[in-house]
């Protein structure tokens, strides 16, 4: 999957989606430090595990790469551009990035139809190409029977896929997805895992997958596990570094 | 799916609050429309009496109460040989209790004066001379004080006989107890007294014509002042008065159903504080967040208008009814005034909603993914 950002940017350190580089996050003017110099690199197309113990800050260092928070020191590339000097990081997010929560955060009052189109608005689609799209990604994701149903009529696997099929509403190139199976039994869990790898291999799309779970962490193609706020192991094909 | 549909779908989510909310404005801007509709028709039925009955220019001394005060009735040979004046009547008028009328006016009139003209006898029939102890009822009056031809009155002292019901051709007309002019100044003790003089200008007459003519009436009669048929009541001070309060009572009203509009956006912006930084995570605009409470607030202040004014309008009507002012003012409620009362609620929605929205444009998208 191509992305705009990575047809504007100028080539050589671009080629990453990726690339972060002593990357700081302090909290509570500076007593807190959830990132303590973090380093690596994420290549087009790659399933990127990130693990650790809670706290360790993976779930910082996934808010960094969306666009969610700034980090406090540091540089954090995105095809070569700085996600915190981002012009525009609404667009960012709504464009690029497909976030997958672990509570799903399916707004209670629309349908799962409804909920896949809200990202949608950022898209200028019109309103029937938005009920198209909305309709293909729920079919996608095996949803198309529960195209009227509000989340609270949704088991936990539904709702996810549901939220899968919204995270993907304006064709992202990277999925990011916050511990997305953690609200789940395990056959559900199961079923999600196999839904998000079907996508990164179908769409060759940039998963990053934060999970405490090692078990889970194992379905990535490369495992990145932190401590403390800093990268303890990276087993990636694009290892931090030069 | 639209804004709208999630605007719409904001406000249906929680039924309770968003009726109370609801019901706070409707009854602000149902105060509008009566308080503003009750001054507004105060001073339109007087303006439609005196074109009933064919007054160009009032002459009078409205001061601060609500009906004139008395001048000598000398002051008519002053102006009656002007160029541009046609016909003058004096009057007295009055506003009192007449039996089971809390207030009622009391018009007495010059007999052969051009202000009976526009009378015209339902039943009876008018008076036979000035001093005639006979009075001829609107046909609101009439009705109000349960009368018919041939019953005795009681003005203040004395007991007169209706002789006859008749039509004016305006409320205020037909909301009058109407006599001849001596028989009322002997009853009040008002003799050789008027408050009010009402002038015919020759046609065809022009607005500067009317003007000019009232500067030189003025200058005749400096205990009144003459205006324009229209422009008198409007310059009162009582109509000033009433207007003030009328208008004062609904900024009230306004300020209340401000606060009411911003509590229940503030209530919704911070319950929905995690849905709003979801929204912010899937990319959406802080001006998008912003445009979404600003129109919930509108829709509010639309909905809550229109039901106001349907509130006030009816509530205008039974106010109209009531016994402390029915005759007295028929209450104006026209599209214009219900457009700009609409029109006020809305903006009372958006001015509510600014608040809010400005505290939810400044959430920070990273809460979402907080637990």
């Amino acid at each position: 999957m191509k992305s705009s950002y990575e047809v504007d940017a100028p080539v050589g350190r671009d080629a990453y989606v990726f690339e972060a580089v002593g990357l700081k996050k302090t909290f509570d003017d500076g007593s807190v430090q959830a990132l303590r110099g973090v380093s690596f690199r994420i290549l087009p197309g790659e399933f990127v595990a990130i693990t650790g113990k809670s706290g360790c800050g993976k779930t910082t260092l996934l808010q960094s790469m969306g666009a969610l928070d700034r980090p406090t020191e540091g540089s954090l590339l995105f095809y070569g551009n700085s996600i915190p000097d981002l012009p525009d990081p609404s667009r960012y997010r709504a464009m690029e990035i497909g976030f997958i929560f672990q509570a799903f955060y399916l707004l209670p009052t629309f349908t799962a139809l409804e909920n896949v189109q809200i990202p949608m608005f950022e898209g200028n689609l019109p309103r029937s190409e938005r009920k198209d799209r909305a309709l293909m990604l729920l079919k996608s994701v095996g949803m198309d029977h529960r195209l009227h149903h509000l989340p609270s009529k949704l088991s936990g696997g539904e709702r996810q896929r549901v939220a899968i099929a919204r995270s993907l509403a304006n064709n992202p190139s990277v999925l990011l997805a916050d511990e997305p199976t953690g609200n789940l039994d395990s056959e559900n869990a199961r079923l999600i895992l196999e839904l998000l790898e079907e996508l990164h291999r179908r769409e060759k799309m940039t998963l990053v997958m934060v999970t405490h779970d090692p078990g889970i962490a194992r379905t990535a193609g490369r495992i990145i596990h932190m401590k403390d706020g800093r990268i303890e192991s990276d087993g990636g094909a694009a290892a931090s570094g030069d | 799916m639209t804004l709208f549909t999630i605007v719409t779908r904001g406000l249906i989510r929680r039924p309770v609050r968003t009726s109370l909310t609801l019901l706070g404005i409707s009854i602000g801007i149902a105060a509008v429309v009566a308080l503003v509709g009750i001054s507004r028709g105060f001073s339109q039925s007087w303006v439609n009496g005196l074109k009933a009955r064919g007054t160009d220019v009032v002459v009078s001394n409205m001061a601060s109460s609500l009906t004139p005060k008395p001048f000598d009735a000398s002051a008519v040979s002053r102006i009656d040989h002007l160029p541009d004046v046609a016909a003058t009547c004096p009057i007295l008028v009055d506003l009192m209790s007449v039996e089971t009328a809390q207030m009622m006016m009391v018009s007495a009139r010059a007999w052969g004066g051009f202000s009976w003209n526009n009378l015209k006898i339902l039943a009876g029939r008018m008076p036979h001379d000035a001093n005639e102890k006979a009075v001829v009822l609107g046909s609101t009056a009439a009705e109000m004080l349960g009368k018919k031809v041939g019953d005795p009155i009681q003005l203040d002292t004395e007991e007169l006989t209706v002789v006859g019901i008749v039509d004016g051709n305006a409320w205020v007309e037909n909301s009058s107890v109407i006599l001849s002019l001596p028989v009322f100044q002997e009853i009040t003790g008002n003799q050789g007294k008027i408050n009010v003089i009402d002038v015919r200008v020759k046609s065809p007459v022009s607005d500067p014509q009317v003007q000019s003519l009232c500067r030189q009436i003025d200058k005749l009669i400096p205990e009144a002042r003459a205006m324009p048929a229209g422009e008198n009541i409007a310059n009162s001070q009582a109509y000033r008065m009433v207007q003030a309060m009328s208008w004062g009572t609904s900024l009230l009203a306004v300020i209340v159903g401000v606060l009411g509009v911003m509590n229940t956006m503030l209530m919704t912006v911070f319950e929905r504080t995690q849905e709003i930084c979801v929204l912010l995570a899937l990319g959406w605009r802080r001006s998008r967040i912003v445009r979404m409470v600003l129109w919930e607030s509108a829709l509010l202040g639309l909905l809550g208008g229109i039901v106001g004014v349907a509130l006030g309008a009816v509530g205008v009507k039974i106010l109209g009814a009531t016994p402390a002012i029915r005759g007295l003012l028929e209450p104006d409620v026209n599209l214009g005034l219900l457009a700009t009362s609409v029109a006020i609620s809305i903006g009372v929605g958006i001015v509510s909603g600014l608040y809010p929205a400005w505290r939810s444009s400044r959430l920070t998208p990273s809460r979402a993914l907080q637990g």
